[in-house]
């Protein structure tokens, strides 16, 4: 590790993140090799349909559990907008698109990551109930049953699309993103240029963590 | 399609001896399960995984005050817009050359997703083989050229399997004939059954019959909308961060941050 580094994740964070992004990426590989003939093959690959089935329904139990750390461990970084500046960041698109001069300062999350949190977190909270539902679905009202169909497939849209902006992001997108969940440790021009008041905030309350410095040495780097 | 064949229940013509209930059993090789008087003749209660043919026997007070015994004989209707085929994720459920729509047990892995997909309530779940199971208009004995077991053993005419026009001609005809509230039922929904009834009655007054039976639109969202939407909107993130990252490009960390992500220190 370089000196400077900043650290951007415990290693908690990390294994819950991977957790939930393997699984989520599993169960969206498995789903689809059940919902499109084309992919049947995919379910051979397990040794048929039938086993495909069953490893879907039990790494979406592994994806609960992993989700319930994940919104306990997130949501209040992750899943409460801070008015006004993230409606500015709305409004400018999050400077993604077109070019912005006065961006609002973006704190330790962005309010685009907010949206792809609260997307996960509550789609997959539709997920969990809706599988649990489709698994055992006998004795449930029929018009309940066929609902529940159609929410597991919107969750599905809506969280496979927001997968690939994630990848894209955190890969050429926004480069320097990924070492976050990988090392935990990110460049200090990276902080600076993706969430810079949380780096003031870090500096601020002293929490700030600098690879080869002490915490207290850090408030002297700026 | 080699030729679509359409199966005729006059029920006008019905005496609910069972024939067709039995000869089912015996030919498709399917056991008795343990039964249950619910106050009927009608026997077992409703279909079951080894049922796949019943006689509903229901008591009916006409408009004119008259108790009329109605039977019917339900089963698959083998739909063209098949809901159970259409939600079918192994192609367990498919159409057959006849129209009719069979299953290939060995693929069923149990999901029970075309229970709820039928508009009929006929696919039922099996929990022994984790399978589900309904009739598939015998589909050995039409490939032979011959007649379902039903069929073959009805003996007062009710039952009858021919090309489409045949049936509906001759169903049309039969209606004409018993006038009254006397309709055709199955050749105007689901983009036509393979088995249409001739129904002495309105079709509101059959219990279990639904009057204007489709697949319901939580199927249709599910996989007329949703299922090729999943495809669109991946697809469209995927070309849309390409378009960013050739015309907007990146959003780099500046100057400080080397390419490879390190330090400048």
């Amino acid at each position: 590790m370089k000196k400077g580094m900043i650290k951007a994740t415990g290693p908690f964070e990390r294994v819950v993140h991977w957790c939930l992004a393997l699984s989520c990426l599993f169960l969206c590989i498995t789903g689809m090799g059940m919902m499109y003939h084309s992919l049947n093959f995919i379910g051979t690959i397990f040794g048929g349909m039938g086993n495909l089935k069953v490893i879907h329904n039990y790494t979406g139990i592994f994806f609960g559990v992993s989700l319930l750390f994940a919104i306990v461990m997130w949501w209040k970084e992750a899943g409460l907008f801070s008015f006004p500046e993230d409606g500015q960041w709305f409004a400018a698109a999050g400077g993604y698109l077109w070019h912005v001069d006065n961006m609002p300062e973006v704190g330790k999350y962005n309010p685009g990551q907010k949206m792809f949190f609260l997307a996960v977190a509550l789609f997959g909270i539709a997920m969990v109930v809706s599988g649990l539902i489709m698994w055992f679905p006998l004795g449930y009202s029929v018009e309940m049953v066929r609902w529940m169909f159609a929410l597991h497939a919107l969750g599905y849209v809506v969280i496979f699309a927001f997968f690939f902006i994630h990848l894209y992001l955190v890969t050429i997108g926004a480069p320097g993103s990924a070492p976050a969940m990988f090392s935990g440790w990110v460049t200090r021009g990276w902080v600076k240029v993706q969430h810079p008041k949380w780096l003031k905030e870090m500096e601020k309350d002293g929490t700030l963590v600098v690879y080869g410095e002490g915490k207290a040495s850090a408030k002297k780097r700026c | 399609m080699k030729h679509e064949l359409v199966k005729l229940i006059d029920l006008s013509r019905c005496t609910a001896c069972r024939g067709c209930q039995i000869a089912c059993k015996q030919w498709n090789e399917l056991p008795a399960s343990k039964t249950n008087n619910f106050g009927s003749y009608q026997n077992p209660p409703d279909l079951q995984s080894n049922t796949w043919t019943l006689i509903r026997f229901q008591e009916h007070v006409d408009s004119n005050g008259k108790l009329r015994w109605l039977f019917r004989k339900d089963g698959c209707m083998h739909c063209t817009d098949a809901g159970c085929v259409k939600v079918c994720p192994t192609g367990a459920l498919y159409h057959t050359e006849f129209g009719s729509v069979s299953m290939h047990p060995e693929k069923c892995i149990g999901c029970k997703e075309c229970i709820y997909a039928c508009p009929f309530g006929v696919p039922k779940y099996d929990a022994v083989t984790n399978k589900i199971s309904k009739c598939d208009l015998c589909y050995t004995r039409l490939a032979a050229n011959q007649p379902p077991a039903c069929v073959l053993s009805c003996p007062t005419g009710t039952l009858a399997i021919g090309t489409r026009d045949e049936m509906v001609a001759k169903a049309h005809a039969r209606v004409k004939e018993l006038g009254g509230d006397a309709s055709v039922y199955g050749d105007q929904f689901v983009d036509g059954t393979h088995v249409i009834y001739v129904l002495t009655e309105k079709p509101g007054v059959y219990d279990k019959l639904p009057e204007s039976p489709k697949v319901p639109l939580s199927i249709i969202v599910w996989k007329d909308v949703l299922k090729p939407a999943g495809l669109l909107a991946a697809g469209g993130v995927v070309a849309g961060a390409f378009l960013h990252y050739i015309t907007h490009g990146p959003k780099t960390p500046d100057e400080e941050t080397t390419s490879e992500g390190g330090n400048k220190l």
